[in-house]
């Protein structure tokens, strides 16, 4: 592990409150925000259409497609197509689009804490940091 | 038509290697389990692909396997609505949850509340949620496990109970999460394997799935079949469905034992690629699952639904003897009880977690123990966990209801666990009353509501059962909102300090991974 680099050390303190001010951590996040709410939002409404109509219409879902093939269970399986796919276009756009502007907060973050270590700390309680501070 | 007096000698042939890998990979694995990193979180050394595997060895539990398969040849489609809630949670944990907790948490999902709230009381209310959910869960799945074990090997339910929390105990004590880990995975893949085999030979056997659905319904049964291709059989009273389905889909992501599985992956990159491999994994099996339940109603007919037994839960092995005869039927009991066996093991260790160190460490001892106590403190908490357990398990025996238990656990990690630690996560203002109130309500208005409702009062097919007339068999519409609604108001009308500041750090450290925990160095 290259620790030092991109990774905060135990002792270095963090003016947590300005780094979400800055402007990468803003972009970061309503970037993020803007495809995981609505990513959910359309989830939620999607499954929660398909158990209404289940609960509420079990005729209409009953009715045969094919043969033995229902509404029912073809509405079904579009619930499984649209798991693996919200799934991989997740992992797409989070290595492609997130991960970058993570590590530019990130490499932001420490420049200005090691840049100006000392100065940040600003009050005890934010000066609870470092890799072990869970605890 | 499954002997239930005889001892199954060739299903205990095929259990050996099995449990033999098994003991093999903890004992491999005890000398990385010292620490309290490697018997936690394996060090954060698993990948994502390995963590991927593990998560569904750790999610399909019997209930899943054996369970799905037998609602869907008992009711037809209205088994399937719990493949679907159970696979669409993914999606609740892998955009809410699973990142956030890798980059913000340590061990237990405790620590992600601890960090912004006052945290004694935090991790009490977060211990309370955790020990809920894994105590009613891990006495479904060793109930689960004797009387399946009972039927299929010919054993006697208490040994049986005892042969499973034995094997446990050895898993988690001896091997921590490694051993775990490596269990569930080994477990996924039988099972992956199993269930894959036999859905290929059903499809051979019938010719082509459309078949499969026409034959299913040609042996539908008479006019009080319950079987059916639409919706509406098992679960006829629609809000019920819709109750089900909120507490199917937002319950995993309050389930401690698969939350903590993210803590054992090197960053959110892995954390985030695991849920998809899971869901791969996952979203397959429950495909096949339709195989296995229409497959069983082909082959067994209507006149089987007695020898599957309660809620047909030994569809899926009566259709393995038909299909293979009695070398079939014993691969997939072991493959049964290898999937009970990584289930357990992956629920007591996250139970004696919560209790090693969110109450010991951080509450009793205030953070001044070391590590290595805390890891002996771990190990006896799980010993003591697995004895209580299985004291249940035969105390109550086979009489115990083993939905009712589960669908009690989901309740409770979607409205008190969920609610909490999504609050904590994103909202500015959530406090610590905040915390406490939302667990408390969650968790005591599930098991209220499952308590007073019809499945647990005599009669339970008629809505008179109840005492106070209430009509739902899931709590999730009501108890949900209700978690929610203490957390706000438990935070609106007190005031803190301090927890909105160290929101600052919780939100920069859980969507940028800055300042994370490491990967122990190999």
């Amino acid at each position: 592990m290259d620790a030092s680099s991109n990774t905060l050390q135990e002792h270095e303190i963090v003016d947590w409150e300005a780094v979400e001010r800055s402007p990468e951590f803003q972009a970061l996040v309503s970037r993020k925000r803007r495809f995981v709410l609505g990513a959910t939002i359309f989830f939620l409404v999607y499954f929660m259409a398909f158990i209404l109509l289940c609960g509420y219409e079990p005729g209409f879902m009953g009715e045969s497609v094919y043969e033995g093939l229902t509404v029912g269970y073809v509405l079904a399986l579009t619930q499984f197509i649209m798991v693996w796919s919200l799934g991989f276009w997740y992992l797409r756009k989070a290595d492609r689009e997130f991960e970058p502007l993570e590590q530019k907060v990130i490499e932001e973050a420490l420049a200005m804490t090691r840049g100006t270590s000392g100065a940040a700390r600003t009050d005890a309680g934010d000066a609870r940091v470092g890799t072990g501070s869970v605890r | 038509m499954v002997p239930v007096a005889a001892v199954n000698t060739t299903a205990l042939l095929f259990f050996i290697p099995i449990v033999g890998l098994t003991l093999v990979v903890t004992f491999w694995a005890s000398r990385r389990a010292q620490t309290a990193t490697g018997f936690y979180a394996a060090g954060r050394g698993i990948t994502a692909p390995q963590n991927g595997f593990a998560i569904a060895g750790d999610y399909l539990s019997a209930a899943s396997f054996l369970g799905i398969a037998g609602l869907i040849y008992i009711y037809g489609f209205d088994g399937f609505l719990y493949s679907i809630g159970f696979l669409v949670a993914f999606l609740t944990v892998m955009f809410l949850l699973a990142e956030r907790m890798r980059n913000a948490g340590k061990f237990t999902i405790a620590d992600v509340l601890a960090f912004r709230l006052r945290e004694r009381p935090a991790r009490v209310a977060a211990a309370i949620g955790t020990l809920a959910v894994a105590a009613f869960y891990l006495i479904a799945q060793m109930v689960g496990a004797g009387v399946l074990i009972q039927a299929l090997v010919g054993i006697d339910f208490a040994l049986a109970v005892l042969i499973t929390g034995g094997f446990m105990l050895i898993y988690v004590i001896l091997g921590g999460m490694v051993a775990t880990t490596w269990v569930q995975i080994i477990k996924a893949v039988l099972l992956m394997i199993g269930i894959l085999v036999m859905s290929v030979w059903v499809l051979i056997k019938v010719g082509s799935p459309i078949e499969l659905f026409n034959r299913a319904e040609a042996n539908k049964g008479g006019a009080d079949s319950t079987f059916s291709l639409g919706p509406g059989t098992f679960l006829p009273k629609p809000i019920d469905t819709v109750s089900l389905g909120l507490a199917l889909v937002l319950g995993t992501a309050g389930l401690p034992h698969i939350l903590m599985r993210f803590f054992t992956v090197p960053n959110a990159k892995a954390a985030r690629g695991s849920v998809v491999w899971a869901m791969v994994l996952i979203g397959a099996f429950y495909l096949l699952t339709t195989f296995i339940g229409y497959g069983a109603r082909v082959f067994l007919g209507p006149e089987g639904v007695e020898a599957a037994g309660t809620g047909g839960n030994l569809a899926a092995p009566n259709l393995a003897e038909v299909l293979g005869g009695d070398v079939f039927l014993a691969i997939i009991t072991a493959v049964a009880f290898a999937t009970i066996l990584a289930v357990v093991a992956g629920l007591v260790l996250s139970a004696s977690s919560a209790i090693a160190h969110d109450v010991w460490s951080s509450i009793i001892r205030k953070g001044k123990d070391s590590e290595k106590e805390e890891v002996v403190v771990a190990k006896v908490a799980a010993l003591g966990i697995g004895i209580i357990a299985m004291a249940i398990a035969i105390i109550g025996g086979s009489g115990l209801n083993v939905s009712f238990m589960v669908g009690l656990a989901f309740a409770i990690a979607a409205s008190a666990n969920f609610p909490a630690l999504l609050l904590a996560l994103t909202w500015r203002r959530f406090n610590t009353t905040g915390a406490i109130a939302g667990v408390l309500t969650g968790t005591l208005s599930a098991i209220f509501l499952i308590i007073v409702s019809p499945k647990v009062w005599p009669g339970a097919d008629s809505v008179t059962g109840s005492p106070i007339g209430w009509e739902l068999s899931n709590p999730g519409i009501v108890s949900i909102p209700l978690g929610f609604l203490a957390c706000y108001l438990g935070t609106v009308l007190t005031t803190e300090r301090g927890a909105e500041r160290s929101f600052h750090e919780l939100r920069v450290r859980s969507e940028t991974g800055l300042g994370a925990e490491q990967a122990a160095a190999h």
